[in-house]
């Protein structure tokens, strides 16, 4: 009788308590899921062709007439500028004091709120010269703008009650304003510094209105007419102090006729009379503000994105429901009971891998699309070449990839919540698209309130054009107009994907898998 | 009609299938009144000047309502694939094709029905909140509303078999979903940023979605990029020759 003792083997079991294997591990677990899935990497890099190549249709789509020679501000931003001008010439140092009395409508339409009447100084008649302004409106009280892009609140009088005390004095290169309720008291609004402001500047009053905008809007077109609004503003006890080359006051129409300057060609020119009691009536037309009709080409670089985003939707909610699907999720559990960690992974996980794929080719998409663009007439002046590491190019590359991530975040924690396929992907593609798609159809305000209160919001960070609070501007789903800055509005698909995470925690803990 | 029977019975007996009809009504109803009362008078220049197109606006809703029967179309297909009872229905009924056009029939007869009780819906709660906004009811007999009712329901029973063709291309309910979602949403967002006036024209002609929405206008209808009946005939013409492909290779191909 034989016997054969077999050596006894204790079975390696691991040390680490299983409900309490480190995060690290969990991670590599998860990415490991991922990355054997041959399909999802296959999926991952056609999202990322498919975004290139569908950015530059886009691009190569859009052209622009661009012939049109646009007026520069000192800073390269485009602007109008154009107005009535009553001037002097100052040299050195010195103070202009006027007293507005009226602003009205001259061609029987209503008053715009931005519509201007004051001072101003400026550096030469050119179109686009430096200047420092201090003016009344109708709608928003007295301001101090300077240089096209900056603008400071004064007193909210209006002229409709009772006339304004309006002064600027000039010492070197700064320009200080001052407002006054009767010419004795003046307050100070802003004290602003002109670069290299030259010894002989221009100065005097001026005139000025935006244009009358009619917006008609129904499903399936808009209709956006403007036109050249004619205002007229009346002054007296306009006196200079200083020395000035010129005696009297002569009246100019700055930019007057430029081809972007606003209302017909062949308009009228502005006038200024002078009454015997020393009261100047100006009669006047054109704007000095930003130009923000033109074309965003930032956001134009970036039409791929709406395309990967569906890749990224399957993406997230494969890699849970899959799990569901296979039965999967229960060795998963098994071996990491603690829920909330798994979910934290993989969501740490899908976020990493999508944010990685996709900046690379929202940055690639960006430069070709540029290039194409450029083609097309998008050309310096009127459009400044962006540089990929600066601000708006950089937010819109950097935010495009995080909105991407974000989505197939969003799509993960709606498809642990609902555990299918099918309904995850509808779900989230329907909220991303389907906001901007009844944006175009529905009234404006509906379209704007969808346009805040879906994740389509996050859309706005791809918005390139700065749009100025002083300057009203009918703001048109169409015309790629997102209602919420960019980064709040990334901030809204943000909260969307963290309810939906919470949600699919919750629902973790409390159901069985 | 036993191959009919068959798929009706698998049909109703998914209670998916009943939580997507019901989805389908409710969308395209909630959509649609709150288009209808998010629209004044004051958006015109005066009421008499008015052009707002109400009966299109009042089925707003069939595009959100389009994704729960494109969801129900390829969930039709999907998940007997997903579950392998595909296997199973193809031993009991070997002829495939038939297989596949009583699905067909099945889906379209369910869709067609719950998208009707939507459009109905819709239409009848415009005609309650316009003209507390100062608009004019539609009429229900009125012929170009009658075509926009009768054209939206076939809108959405078509979408139902483009996800159904869809699926049974892919085997897939996953994948089926991604690409039909694409065609009804993302080719017409595009259609709409992108800048060239060619281009817009083409894909609204062309494309499944917007061609065949040119059924709901009842308006302006020499604007329209394409005319109602065969923009609806773009939808049909995409889903039957989804459907004829999807047969072919559902007859060649392995379950």
């Amino acid at each position: 009788m034989t016997t054969t003792s077999t050596p006894t083997v204790t079975p390696y079991r691991s040390q680490l308590h299983p409900a309490r294997a480190g995060f690290l591990r969990l991670l590599r677990a998860e990415w490991t899921k991922f990355w054997t899935v041959r399909a999802w990497l296959l999926v991952l890099a056609i999202a990322a062709v498919v975004t290139v190549v569908i950015s530059q249709l886009g691009a190569s789509g859009s052209s622009t007439s661009g012939n049109v020679e646009p007026t520069l501000a000192p800073d390269g931003t485009v602007v109008r500028d154009s107005f009535h001008f009553t001037h002097r010439e100052l040299t050195g140092d010195g103070t202009v004091t006027v007293r507005v009395t009226a602003l009205e409508s001259a061609d029987g339409r209503a008053l715009e709120p931005w519509a201007k009447a004051g001072l101003i100084v400026k550096e030469s008649l050119e179109p686009g010269a430096p200047y420092a302004a201090v003016l009344a409106t109708p709608g928003h009280g007295v301001r101090t703008q300077w240089n096209f892009t900056h603008d400071t609140a004064g007193g909210a009088s209006d002229l409709a009650t009772a006339p304004t005390w309006l002064r600027l004095t000039r010492a070197g290169d700064r320009v200080t304003a001052y407002e006054s309720a009767d010419g004795r008291t003046w307050s100070e609004i802003k004290d602003v510094r002109l670069e290299s402001l030259p010894r002989t500047v221009h100065v005097g009053a001026f005139v000025a209105t935006p244009m009358h905008q009619i917006l008609r809007r129904s499903f399936g077109g808009t209709s956006e007419t403007a036109g050249g609004g004619v205002v007229t503003a009346s002054f007296d006890r306009l006196a200079l102090r200083g020395t000035s080359a010129t005696p009297a006051w002569t009246s100019a129409d700055v930019g007057g006729g430029v081809p972007n300057g606003p209302g017909p060609q062949d308009a009228e020119p502005g006038a200024t009379k002078l009454s015997p009691t020393g009261v100047y009536t100006l009669t006047g037309r054109g704007d000095i503000a930003p130009d923000e009709t033109l074309g965003d080409t930032v956001q134009m670089s970036f039409q791929g994105v709406f395309v990967g985003i569906l890749f990224m939707v399957a993406l997230g909610t494969l890699f849970v429901t899959s799990e569901y699907k296979r039965g999967l999720i229960r060795t998963t559990f098994t071996a990491t009971p603690s829920r909330t960690k798994v979910l934290a992974a993989k969501t740490v996980v899908i976020a990493a891998v999508t944010f990685a794929v996709a900046l690379p080719a929202t940055a690639l998409s960006f430069t070709l699309a540029q290039s194409r663009l450029r083609e097309n007439g998008f050309k310096p002046p009127a459009f400044p070449d962006l540089s990929l590491m600066e601000a708006p190019a950089l937010r819109a590359v950097v935010g495009s990839a995080a909105l991407l991530s974000l989505v197939a975040v969003l799509a993960l924690g709606v498809g642990v919540v609902l555990r299918t396929s099918a309904g995850a992907i509808a779900t989230v593609v329907v909220l991303v698209i389907l906001p901007q798609i009844l944006a175009f159809a529905l009234p404006l305000p509906a379209a704007q309130w969808l346009l805040r209160v879906t994740p389509a919001a996050a859309f706005a960070i791809q918005q390139g054009a700065t749009y100025y609070p002083f300057v009203d501007h009918n703001c048109l789903p169409e015309s790629g107009c997102y209602p919420m800055t960019p980064v709040s509005g990334l901030s809204v698909l943000a909260a969307y994907a963290l309810a939906a995470l919470l949600l699919a925690a919750w629902s973790l803990r409390r159901r069985d898998a | 009609m036993r191959h009919l029977h068959a798929e009706w019975t698998k049909l109703r007996t998914l209670p998916s299938t009943w939580w997507l009809l019901a989805a389908t009504v409710a969308l395209t109803l909630t959509v649609g009144t709150a288009a209808v009362s998010s629209v004044t008078t004051q958006v015109c220049p005066d009421p008499a000047a008015c052009h707002e197109d109400t009966v299109k606006l009042s089925l707003t809703g069939v595009w959100l309502g389009q994704a729960a029967c494109l969801v129900l179309g390829a969930l039709a297909m999907g998940a007997e694939y997903g579950t392998g009872t595909i296997r199973t229905t193809l031993t009991a009924m070997p002829m495939r094709s038939r297989v596949l056009a009583a699905k067909a029939t099945a889906l379209a007869l369910l869709t067609a029905a719950a998208s009707a009780v939507g459009i109905l819906l819709s239409l009848g709660t415009a005609r309650l909140i316009l003209p507390t906004n100062g608009f004019e009811a539609p009429s229900l007999t009125d012929g170009p509303t009658l075509r926009a009712a009768a054209g939206s329901v076939l809108v959405l029973a078509l979408v139902a078999l483009l996800g159904l063709s869809l699926a049974t291309l892919f085997r897939d309910t996953a994948g089926a979903i991604t690409l039909g979602l694409s065609a009804l949403y993302v080719v017409p967002l595009l259609a709409n940023i992108i800048n060239s006036p060619t281009w817009q024209d083409r894909v609204q002609r062309w494309a499944p979605i917007p061609a065949a929405l040119s059924i709901q206008a009842t308006k302006n209808l020499d604007r329209l990029p394409i005319g109602p009946w065969p923009g609806l005939g773009v939808l049909a013409a995409y889903a039957a020759g989804l459907l004829a492909l999807g047969g072919v290779l559902f007859r060649t191909r392995d379950a």
